[in-house]
């Protein structure tokens, strides 16, 4: 194909288009796609029913939301420090924070990076 | 400083992928069956200490596995696939050249260190990969392919090494390769294993000590260079990219017989509709079709048979195929079989070139196009959409003889109907 005429003075200005998986996944080989099941992490704005980026390859500091492995079953809360030690807390009135005693093998599966909730 | 290879692979692939996305699954015994549900290929760590055998037929020890409280799942190719590719990408950020050699290993050309440092390299490397995908790897490090896998081995024997073994200099090689019996040599099939004990060459360490001359005499080229790698010379050099297929082959065990032509036509036609897509994704065309189906050979009154049909132009469209390949079908088919497998090869495949004119097709170039934007279209709808979401109708709807997978895991990591589930109570 051959384009004639004159070149646009905008051809300088060209920038690549938005792409939200480069902005919500920086790290694609250890990112997954979860689904949200229940109303325990609503105060932290992550809904019923709402997918869930989870990145393996981030460090579980406190404060961050993880998906922990606790009692056979993934659970989504809170990573906190209390009494020199760790507890899962999650972000409802209802649901009471879980102590993690030095008995307690807790496992993080990985750290929540960011949620899709429909509007 | 001569540079080091790695087959890096991953610890019980399939029942680790199952592990990473079910707790209930962590620390227990999971094996995984083939196709059909038919045999065991897949033990996690905690099913081999129960002494499960691999390869052993389903039907057989089912009961026992529930005895013993193991849990068993169908083969989800879609969460291993992409598990895998996770994989290799990870290991090829970290390596200056790396081999995918299969599903879950790769040979890999390892950063210039010194020994101490290579080993604290492959350490630092299974952290990496278990950290971010939840799997399990061993590293074998050796100056020669040959020689990695054997490292690859080693490292996962002696649970000391800790999943990371590196061969010492060609030098010290002598003390390991006496250990290891001529059949554990990578390359070394039947013939060679045979022809190796007559001769009393029984260990690694004698093949490589063997007279050139007379491995050269019996197995050329080849045999030097299994030799050559044994002594830690790297013959086999890393074949970085896919290597252009020769051939493509889609067959599969029905779960119940086919009896009937409709049935087996039905089959067949799946098959090539899968063959035809993987043609089109690998760029390639074929010039020939075979079609062969058989019934169980474990039964009396065998029946085996193929057809084969040049095509007049290399093709890789759907259509094209099915009209030629169903024919065959008819042709092979006798009543009064049970037909127990099907299958569809597809030969002298070319790459795809920039101009094909069919000159005994009657199809204007514009419809020709209009063909291959088809193909496009099918194929990407049914890479968004799941497999068969636009399908040839001969192939038939929900058949009966269609894979049986009883024990199938979620397509965790593909489908978004099948995520993962985590509880926010």
């Amino acid at each position: 194909m051959v384009v004639g005429g004159f070149p646009s003075p905008a051809d300088d200005y060209i920038e690549a288009g938005l792409d939200l998986n480069s902005l919500l996944i920086p790290h694609p080989i250890s990112t997954f796609l979860w689904r949200v099941s229940g109303e325990a992490m609503q105060g932290a704005g992550i809904f019923d029913g709402d997918l869930l980026l989870v990145d393996r390859s981030l460090q579980p500091r406190p404060g961050r939301v993880v998906v922990a492995v606790f009692e056979g079953a993934f659970t989504l809360k809170r990573l906190e420090r209390f009494r020199g030690g760790l507890r899962l807390q999650a972000a409802h009135p209802a649901y009471p924070p879980i102590d993690l005693t030095s008995a307690t093998e807790l496992q993080i599966w990985g750290v929540a990076t960011h949620v899709i909730h429909p509007l | 400083m001569a540079s080091t290879l790695a087959l890096i692979d991953c610890n019980n692939f399939y029942a680790a992928c199952e592990q990473a996305f079910d707790p209930l699954l962590q620390g227990r015994p999971v094996v995984v069956l083939s196709n059909n549900d038919g045999c065991i290929v897949a033990r996690s760590r905690e099913a081999r200490q129960l002494g499960i055998g691999m390869g052993t037929p389903y039907f057989k020890v089912a009961q026992q596995l529930q005895g013993l409280g193991v849990v068993v799942r169908s083969s989800n190719y879609a969460l291993y696939g992409d598990m895998s590719a996770r994989v290799m990408a990870c290991l090829g950020a970290r390596v200056p050249e790396l081999e995918v050699y299969s599903v879950d290993e790769a040979f890999a050309r390892t950063p210039a260190l010194e020994a101490g440092a290579l080993l604290a390299w492959g350490a630092e490397l299974r952290v990496l990969v278990k950290q971010q995908l939840g799997l399990s790897i061993a590293v074998g490090m050796a100056p020669s392919k040959v020689l990695a896998k054997l490292a690859n081995r080693l490292a996962k024997v002696d649970p000391a090494r800790a999943g990371v073994f590196r061969f010492p200099t060609a030098a010290a090689l002598e003390p390991w390769l006496e250990a290891v019996p001529v059949e554990e040599i990578w390359g070394v099939g039947q013939r060679l294993a045979r022809w190796c004990r007559l001769r009393g060459l029984t260990t690694a360490w004698a093949l490589s000590q063997a007279n050139p001359a007379l491995v050269k005499r019996q197995w050329g080229v080849v045999g030097l260079r299994l030799q050559q790698e044994l002594r830690g010379i790297s013959c086999l050099p890393l074949v970085q990219g896919p290597t252009p297929k020769r051939e493509t082959c889609v067959s599969r065990s029905f779960s119940k017989p086919i009896e009937d032509l409709r049935q087996l036509r039905e089959a067949v036609a799946t098959y090539v509709v899968r063959a035809a897509e993987k043609l089109r994704r690998q760029r390639q065309l074929t010039a020939c079709l075979t079609v062969f189906i058989r019934t169980s050979p474990f039964q009396s009154g065998f029946y085996g048979n193929s057809a084969t049909v040049k095509l007049p132009l290399a093709t890789n469209d759907t259509t094209v195929l099915l009209q030629a390949a169903l024919p065959l079908v008819a042709q092979l088919f006798r009543r009064g079989y049970r037909f127990h497998k099907a299958g569809v090869l597809l030969q002298e495949l070319q790459p795809l070139g920039q101009l094909q004119q069919h000159l005994f097709v009657s199809l204007s170039p514009q419809q020709q196009q209009r063909r291959e934007a088809l193909m496009q279209l099918v194929d990407q709808l049914n890479g968004r959409f799941g497999a068969g979401t636009l399908q040839w109708a001969v192939t038939g709807l929900q058949p009966p003889w269609f894979m049986r997978r009883g024990h199938l895991s979620p397509s965790y990591t593909t489908r978004l109907k099948e995520l993962p589930l985590v509880q926010a109570r």
